[in-house]
């Protein structure tokens, strides 16, 4: 009888972790709470990843398409666990989906339930949803991904545009006190495929530091050096309406030391990503448990990323933490490979 | 008759003269060095502006104020600037900059804006936006505690005596009837600036005062005497202003 093995979270991770386990045999219950697979690249339509700007279909569609025609994976869209108990080394889980509630048991539990991106709107001071051209990255990815580059107000090519990194990220205000890692790769990315696509237009980037980290920094540079981007060092503190139809930014260039009140046609604020409602309902459920910052907590940080507290379940992607598309899908593995052994091991 | 030669400004042949402030520039009426004399155009110095030390003990002194005890966490964002209803007006009006000078101990730059350091208005804005909750808008108290201890002859020289002189009124008013009354206000300061005449001259400032008179704002104190349970107010108040002097003393 082969192992049965849960995974909860349809995203790059969970699926790259039923994929791998689903190769070595194992029956796979993946659960997913969407109508469809493929977490939040999906739901935004990313259209290109960094550092290559490969196209997103070619991994994300690559993930579902092997997890849709692999016969040892079953999927449960628009589903949730209903009910999670100890059965000894097992567990037996319910699963309630729209065609009725089942409950099985399963030899080991890996959760990927990914993240939330920030919502801009609740930090009032940059007017998110107040105007119509002050967008979000996710908004715009999903714009480009549509192919559409214009201005929501009025459909018009913007003339200039302000990108605002750390909003809802390094901010005790807010509550998020950590870095999301990924918004200074994307948001370069991003100027990088604006200016692509209007050569004419000028791109700013207010930042406090830009955390390109690794290999990523050369989009930075292709950024500043082939498309002539300019960045500004200072946060932005407020978003009024300006004249024309524009959006002031209003900041401190800290390094020319003083104010500034600049209107733009488009502002873009690099929200961050947040642990979701969903991780503290895992933690709840599962009785694994959360860390400070509303993510799940693994068991060791550096020796075993992938390890909840708790024997038998494991964790991968971003519900651990932010994280770009690579790193999940590497923890993915990690995960299926954790967790299949200690199915093995647990199978009597 | 002797020809009268024209006075020469301090480093007047100095290009870009803007940048560089008096009391950086050194000029002797006789230079003699090693037997060479340089009197003339030849002996002007620049005193060098690169900074040598920053002052720690500075830093530590703000840490141990309740206003000033998070001085630790910034980390120069401009987030306070950004959100200072104080700088549009005053661009040398800066806070993250006066933290700045503060965690290194640059006395010497701070010292340029004694004038304007006091001007907070303590609207929080910066306050409620600080990404890493340092709270400047007390951090500008604890500026301002520093200014008075350190530049006292910079207070006087600027005249800021007198918003000195005008606190007091306001204090004795609020502290003595729990009351505050413009009128008295407004005629004690004049009167502390040395302007009581205008207050008869210029016809708006005349105008004021009937007004007051009139519609009986200038009596209200007297007629309506202190608030109600004042004294126990007035007695917590004195208790809260003690532990402040203390404070304040301590810094």
């Amino acid at each position: 009888m082969p192992e049965n093995i849960l995974v909860i979270g349809g995203g790059p991770a969970g699926l790259h972790a039923a994929n791998e386990l689903a190769e070595l045999g194992v029956s796979v219950s993946l659960v997913e709470r969407d109508a469809f697979i493929g977490g939040n690249p999906k739901k935004f339509k990313y259209k290109f990843l960094f550092p290559d700007l490969q196209p997103a279909e070619n991994v994300i569609g690559e993930l579902i398409k092997k997890a849709e025609s692999n016969k040892n994976i079953r999927i449960y869209y628009s589903s949730e666990v209903t009910d999670f108990k100890e059965n000894g080394k097992k567990f037996d889980v319910t699963i309630k989906s729209p065609k009725g509630t089942e409950t099985k048991t399963f030899n080991s539990v890996i959760v990927a339930t990914g993240f939330e991106h920030f919502d801009p709107a609740t930090d009032s001071k940059y007017s998110y949803q107040l105007f119509d051209d002050v967008i979000d990255i996710k908004d715009l990815e999903k714009m480009m991904g549509e192919g559409n580059f214009n201005r929501p107000s009025n459909g018009k090519p913007p003339r200039n545009v302000a990108i605002i990194l750390c909003v809802g990220s390094r901010d005790r205000h807010v509550g998020n006190q950590y870095c999301s890692r990924v918004c200074c790769t994307v948001s370069v990315k991003q100027a990088i495929e604006l200016k692509e696509h209007f050569p004419e237009m000028e791109v700013y980037i207010f930042y406090m530091d830009i955390r390109t980290y690794g290999f990523y920094e050369d989009l930075y540079w292709k950024a500043m050096e082939e498309h002539d981007v300019q960045i500004v060092k200072g946060r932005v503190a407020e978003i009024t309406s300006g004249p024309d139809n524009t959006v002031i930014c209003k900041g401190e260039d800290t390094l020319l030391r003083g104010p500034f009140e600049i209107p733009f046609d488009m502002v873009v604020l690099a929200s961050g990503m947040e642990g979701g409602p969903q991780s503290p309902e895992m933690s709840k459920k599962l009785g694994i448990e959360l860390d400070e910052h509303g993510f799940l907590k693994p068991a060791n940080i550096t020796l075993s990323p992938f390890k909840s507290n708790k024997d038998g379940i494991f964790l991968a992607g971003a519900c651990t933490g932010p994280k770009a598309i690579v790193d999940a899908i590497v923890e993915g593995g990690a995960a299926a490979m954790n967790a299949y052994i200690y199915a093995k091991k647990n199978a009597q | 008759m002797l020809n009268e030669r024209p006075v020469a400004e301090k480093g007047e042949h100095i290009i870009a003269r803007h940048l560089i402030e008096d009391d950086r520039i050194k000029e002797e009426k006789n230079l003699v060095i090693d037997g060479v004399d340089v009197s003339g155009r030849w002996n002007t110095f620049i005193e060098t502006r690169v900074d040598s030390e920053y002052d720690r003990s500075f830093f530590e002194e703000i840490k141990k104020t309740v206003v000033g005890s998070r001085i630790n966490r910034c980390w120069q964002c401009g987030m306070c600037t950004a959100s200072c209803t104080v700088t549009p007006l005053y661009r040398r009006f800066n806070p993250r900059a006066f933290i700045y000078m503060m965690q290194l101990g640059n006395l010497k730059e701070l010292k340029k804006y004694v004038d304007v350091a006091w001007r907070c208005v303590g609207c929080y804005k910066c306050s409620q936006r600080c990404p890493k909750q340092v709270n400047p808008a007390e951090m500008m108290e604890a500026l301002a505690l520093v200014v008075k201890k350190y530049f006292p002859e910079e207070l006087e020289k600027k005249a800021l005596k007198i918003d000195e002189d005008v606190k007091k009124i306001y204090e004795e008013m609020i502290l003595g009837r729990g009351r505050l009354d413009l009128a008295k206000l407004h005629t004690g300061s004049m009167r502390k600036m040395g302007r009581s005449k205008e207050l008869l001259g210029k016809k708006i400032e005349r105008d004021a005062i009937f007004k007051m008179i009139k519609d009986g704002r200038a009596f209200s104190v007297l007629r309506l005497g202190t608030p109600p349970k004042w004294h126990n107010s007035k007695k917590a108040i004195d208790k809260y202003l003690k532990n402040i002097g203390t404070l304040e003393e301590s810094l």
